[in-house]
């Protein structure tokens, strides 16, 4: 049984070496779960979901959410819009 | 004889799940509809799990490449594939051989010429099986008199399996990378 998951293991490092050298890894586990999250949200709610939601739901601190939203907007795969009934609250939607 | 078990249930797994997904593609896919021999899939299957269980993973690969013709279509090949499967499935363990007697060994440090943690020498693997699976499955259909329908063996058909075995491992790998680590990784951090 070691044997076969040491053969596993191997498998996956040369998958991350394929994966880091695409460079399809931009986002770090932390911000993974705060995308993840929002991923989540969104289906839950077509509106966006407010900042306040995913930091509870992610269970990341408040400014690794935010450092990831704005690393997210950056790169256009959110967007950050007002919400209508609280002016002060920020909503966060996925880029379709 | 546990590990050998299990390996053996994961590459019939793998190899026949490649399959099932590689013929929904050729047959349902509309812009890749009857394109398959262009990407076929299952070859990634022969590659990962002979280079990371070694040789005996063959006859777990070997029957899940059966059970999709056999099973799943029984129609789809007008010809026995007992043999050609075979030979495909052992293309894989024939390029290991051939750079382990040139002096390339398959390991898994750094200093291992052949090293299984590095994606460019597991392509160098996928490169050398395609090209022997390409020739010697054909030559073993020309031999015989054997054909796929809507099609003829012959040089066209050694260059589109030399290419799908290639393309269809290289999507494999890109989709494992892209889809399966992020997954693994959001697992281990819940």
């Amino acid at each position: 049984m070691k044997e076969f998951y040491k053969n596993i293991s191997d498998a996956l490092s040369m998958l991350d070496g394929l994966e880091q050298d695409l460079n399809i890894r931009h986002l770090t586990p932390n911000e993974l779960k705060v995308f993840y999250t929002i991923i989540i949200r969104s289906y839950q709610n077509n509106n966006g979901s407010n900042i306040s939601d995913i930091v509870e739901n992610s269970g990341m601190s408040r400014s690794t959410v935010y450092k990831t939203l704005k690393k997210l907007s950056a790169e256009g795969i959110i967007h950050l819009s007002q919400s209508d009934e609280d002016g002060r609250e920020s909503l966060v939607l996925l880029n379709s | 004889m546990k590990n050998f078990f299990y390996l053996t249930l994961t590459s019939f797994i793998f190899s026949s799940i490649l399959w099932i997904l590689w013929h929904f593609l050729d047959t349902h896919a509309f812009f890749l509809a009857g394109k398959g021999a262009f990407f076929y899939l299952p070859h990634a299957a022969r590659v990962l799990c002979v280079v990371y269980f070694g040789y005996r993973a063959i006859p777990g690969v070997y029957l899940g490449e059966l059970a999709g013709p056999y099973v799943i279509t029984p129609d789809m090949y007008a010809f026995s594939t007992l043999i050609p499967s075979f030979i495909s499935v052992i293309s894989v363990a024939f390029a290991i051989a051939l750079l382990n007697s040139l002096g390339l060994t398959l390991g898994h440090t750094r200093s291992s010429p052949l090293n299984k943690r590095n994606y460019k020498h597991i392509f160098l693997i996928t490169f050398i099986s395609a090209c022997f699976n390409a020739l010697v499955v054909n030559l073993y259909l020309s031999r015989n008199n054997l054909s796929f329908s809507n099609a003829i063996t012959d040089i066209e058909q050694v260059y589109r399996f030399f290419i799908g075995d290639i393309l269809g491992t290289v999507i494999v790998f890109i989709f494992l990378a892209t889809l399966l680590l992020p997954l693994l990784r959001q697992a281990r951090i819940q």
